[in-house]
This record gives C-alpha cells, sequence and structure tokens, in this order.
C-alpha cells in the first residue's frame, strides 16, 4: 500500500515538525488506516513508515534482520546519497557513530563506555549533577518573573552535565553548543551552519564544515586524555581498544561526537517540552506541587510527549516480513517514534499529558540492542533538575508561544517564554 | 515435578533473561531461577537494574 503523496510529504516536513499537530494529524491516519505502508516523497528513495508500537519493537528486536548503517540512518534527499559516499569514502553517513553500526562493531563500540551510564555506576554522579541543577536553577530564580527557560535553562543545564561526564572543560561547553545545533538543525536558518536559508547541498556542506570543526576539537582530546587517561568517558572512547588496537579514526570521531551532541540535545528538547506543557497546565502544577513523589512519572511523559529523536532508519538485509507485510532485502525502513509515541493501542489518551500512566511503555529512547545508551543518565538529570526547581516555583505561566525547532530529525522547543513567580 | 522455567524481560529495551538459558557471559549458569539471579546484576543491553525486568506471560 502507498500513503498518499500529501501525508507522505508532511511526515519528513521539517516546518510541519516545527508547527507539531499536522505531523501528528497525519500519522494518526497512517496508524489508522495504512500502518506498514510505503512512503516516497519528493526526491527520496521510498521507504516504508512503521507507525505503529509493536512493529517497531518487532524491528528493533531483530537487529540482525534490520540493520543501521548499510543506508542512511536518518532521512535524507536522494541527491544527498552519492555526494555523502564521496565525503565519507563510500558510507551513508556522515558519521560513524553508535546509531550507524551494526553487529559486533556496535557491540564492540557500545560496551565501551556502557558500563560508565549504568543507574549503578550513575549513582555516584547524583551528588555533582545536583550541584551543576542548583546552580542552574539559581541563575533562573535571579532573572525572574520571565526568562526563556530554552535557551536560559534547557539548552545549557544538560550540556554542563554530559561534558562533566565526558570530560570537557567548561570555558568549551559554547562551542559544543554551537556546533551541535548546526549539526542537527541544518535546516533551520536560526540554529545551522550558515544561519541562513539554505538549500541541501549547501546544508550538507555546512554539516561538512561542522564536521571538521568537531573532529579538529576531538584530535587534541585524543592526544590529551591518552597521555593522561580518567575515568571519562572521552578518556575511555580515547583509550579503548578492541582486539588490541585503537579504534579508528572515523570511530572515534564518530564516538565522541554522538556522546557531546546526542548526549544533550536530547535532553534539552525534552526539559523545554516539560516545562512548555507544564506552563500550559495548572492542574499538572498543582499536581507536582502536592506530590512531588510524581516528578519520574513526569520524566517519563516529558519524553513520550516531547519524542527528542524523531525517527531512524532501517534497511533489511534479507527477505522478510513485519506484521503480515512483505519486506524485501534492501528496502528502506522509516521507525517513527513520534508515531509510536501517540499509538491509540498502547495510550489511553495519547494526545493527553498525563503523569498516571503506569507503566508509561513510552518508546523515545529506541528497543532492543540499540536501546539509547544514555536514558538513564537522561532520566536521572531530568529528575533532579525537576526536584531543585519545582519547589521554588509558586505560580507559573507561558509569557509568549513557544517555538520548536525546523527539523524532522533530533529537535524540540527552542524558545519556551515563562513567566512565573516564587515562593 | 521441577516448576517450569520463566522469561523475564527489560522494561526499558526489551532484553530477555531466560532461566533455561541462564546469562554464562556474567557468569550466571544455565537453569539458574531468577531469585538466584544476583540483586547487583544489570541488564546486559541497558544497565537497568534486576528489579526492572517483569517476567513474560506464556501464552
Amino acid at each position: 500500500m502507498q500513503i498518499p503523496a500529501n501525508l507522505a510529504q508532511t511526515i519528513v516536513d521539517s516546518r510541519a515538525y516545527a508547527a507539531g499537530d499536522p505531523v501528528d494529524e497525519a500519522f494518526r491516519t497512517i496508524r489508522a488506516e495504512m500502518p506498514l505502508a510505503v512512503a516516497e516523497p519528493e526526491g527520496m528513495e521510498p521507504f516504508w513508515v512503521v507507525s505503529r508500537h509493536a512493529d517497531i519493537m518487532t524491528v528493533e528486536k531483530q537487529p540482525e534482520i534490520f540493520h543501521n548503517g548499510d543506508k542512511s540512518t536518518f532521512l535524507t534527499l536522494k541527491e544527498m546519497d552519492p555526494m555523502m559516499r564521496f565525503i565519507t569514502g563510500g558510507e551513508p553517513n556522515l558519521i560513524r557513530s553508535l546509531v550507524s553500526l551494526d553487529g559486533q562493531e556496535h557491540k564492540d563500540l557500545r560496551a565501551v563506555v556502557f558500563p560508565s551510564v549504568t543507574p549503578k555506576a550513575l549513582r555516584g554522579l547524583e551528588e555533582e549533577i545536583r550541584k551543576i541543577a542548583k546552580s542552574f536553577v539559581a541563575e533562573m530564580l535571579a532573572k525572574a518573573p520571565e526568562c526563556d527557560f530554552a535557551t536560559d535553562v534547557a539548552f545549557l543545564y544538560p550540556l554542563r552535565v554530559i561534558m562533566t561526564v565526558l570530560g570537557v572543560p567548561q570555558e568549551d561547553e559554547p562551542f559544543m553548543l554551537k556546533l551541535t545545533q548546526e549539526l542537527f538543525s541544518s535546516a533551520d536558518p536560526e540554529l545551522n551552519r550558515d544561519r541562513k536559508e539554505v538549500n541541501p547541498a549547501e546544508a550538507l556542506d555546512g554539516l561538512r564544515r561542522t564536521m571538521e570543526d568537531l573532529e579538529a576539537y576531538f584530535g587534541v582530546v585524543t592526544e590529551k586524555f591518552r597521555a593522561n587517561p580518567t575515568e571519562q568517558v572521552n578518556s575511555l572512547i580515547a583509550n579503548a581498544k578492541v582486539n588490541g588496537e585503537y579504534l579508528n579514526r572515523r570511530q572515534l570521531m564518530g564516538y565522541y561526537i554522538i556522546a557531546a551532541t546526542a548526549g544533550h540535545d536530547t535532553t534539552s528538547n525534552t526539559t523545554a517540552g516539560a516545562m512548555w506543557a507544564l506552563a500550559e497546565r495548572p492542574h499538572l502544577f498543582e499536581q507536582l506541587q502536592a506530590d512531588p513523589s510524581k516528578v519520574n512519572a513526569f520524566v517519563e511523559e516529558s519524553i513520550r510527549w516531547v519524542v527528542p529523536v524523531k525517527h531512524f532508519m532501517r534497511s533489511a538485509t534479507q527477505d522478510t516480513e513485519v506484521a503480515g507485510q512483505k519486506i524485501k532485502a534492501g528496502d528502506w525502513m522509516m521507525l517513527s517514534y513520534q508515531s509510536a509515541n501517540r499509538d491509540e493501542t498502547v495510550f489511553d489518551d495519547p494526545f493527553e499529558y498525563r503523569i498516571d500512566r503506569e507503566p508509561n511503555r513510552q518508546i523515545a529512547f529506541g528497543y532492543g540492542a540499540h536501546v539509547c545508551l544514555g536514558q538513564h543518565l537522561a532520566r536521572m538529570e531530568m529528575r533532579i533538575l525537576w526536584e531543585e526547581l519545582l519547589p521554588h516555583l509558586k505560580t507559573l505561566e507561558l509569557a509568549g508561544t513557544p517555538q520548536r525547532t525546523i527539523s524532522n530529525f533530533v529537535c524540540g522547543p527552542k524558545h519556551v517564554p515563562i513567566r512565573f513567580t516564587l515562593n | 515435578m521441577a516448576e517450569p522455567f520463566k522469561r523475564y524481560r527489560c522494561s526499558y529495551c526489551g532484553q530477555e533473561y531466560d532461566e533455561a538459558e541462564g546469562w554464562p557471559d556474567d557468569g550466571i549458569a544455565p537453569g539458574t531461577r531468577w531469585e538466584d539471579v544476583p540483586d547487583d546484576w544489570y541488564c546486559p543491553t541497558c544497565g537497568a537494574e534486576k528489579a526492572d525486568f517483569e517476567m513474560v506471560e506464556i501464552s
């Protein structure tokens, strides 16, 4: 079955994601009428749209059949593929990171950082993260009665946390934030490399220049941590060996870049979106004030609600079947987390923000072998921020219209103006 | 008659622990019952704790 052109166009349209509702409406129709069907938006290779929660789990549980890295791991135009392969020496993805790896290489590389990000290992960081949260809360409170919660808090706090975990000095944070935003927001003239409207080829060139800056930066990081190893994550990456060899240049750079960028941008988007939801819902604010133990449920629901990673792509390595649908070897597939987290068969009132979902089966971190490596850190740092902030707030409301980034991949609110009073 | 082996699933990533298979990579022998898996064992895929696993219903 073919998804009608208007729907296919909407679910890849960065501006539709910035608007929000058009994408949710399109996926609502797709889930109901063609939950696993082919889309062929203009300029793109056709791909299956996997819109249901259960079908995404089915695909993600079979990483040997559905590969991440044989084709582009995220939506891209057909014309970009040869350029990408030219730049990378034959690979379909600009960055060779965990999200684009398969098989033993993925297992080996994931194992480098995994022991540092288990809940057990993270408990040792709680105090340090709380100190960081307190400092950002204090800065925000000093701005009372108004601030842009996205730019003043949500972008900066997760950045400080992840840079601390990685071992990046504080003075380098603005540089890392700028490059992360350039990397994930190439379609947004406010945040992309050239700070203007760009065509796809210009966007790719901007990404290439951003990559060069990141590689130059992390080249020095490797030297530094090989000379003086620490327990910090960048040091683990710099000194990791697989079969007795250091990671190669593409693996090293991919690892540093994914940790330093996806490690905070996703949490920033979710934190900003959580505040947007809270500021619009006085009953939710009252509920959390009355029962602070609901903060974990609030965090989980904000992850479901914001879905900071809108999709990942997979490609089939063999002829197979998903939910009765025949998939051919080589077929490209879009796993829409945005859609799965609104799946009516899994969530009651999926378009309502509710903190009474027990359990909350949100799937924004993915599932199976590729489940987000930093998911426990993300939950922990968000919980700590809200624990530190909420007791200080007496009233809270929006002070303007929030705005989302123009992107169809990793994105969320970029401005969340709020007005608040203090206890 | 011995109780049939059960399976437990990580609620964060779907990783399954099958009592029949154990988890030899972590020194847990095949046939190890869930209650005998050490409390500090964690999900080998995502790091979630033992308490975050749920029994899989046998259908």
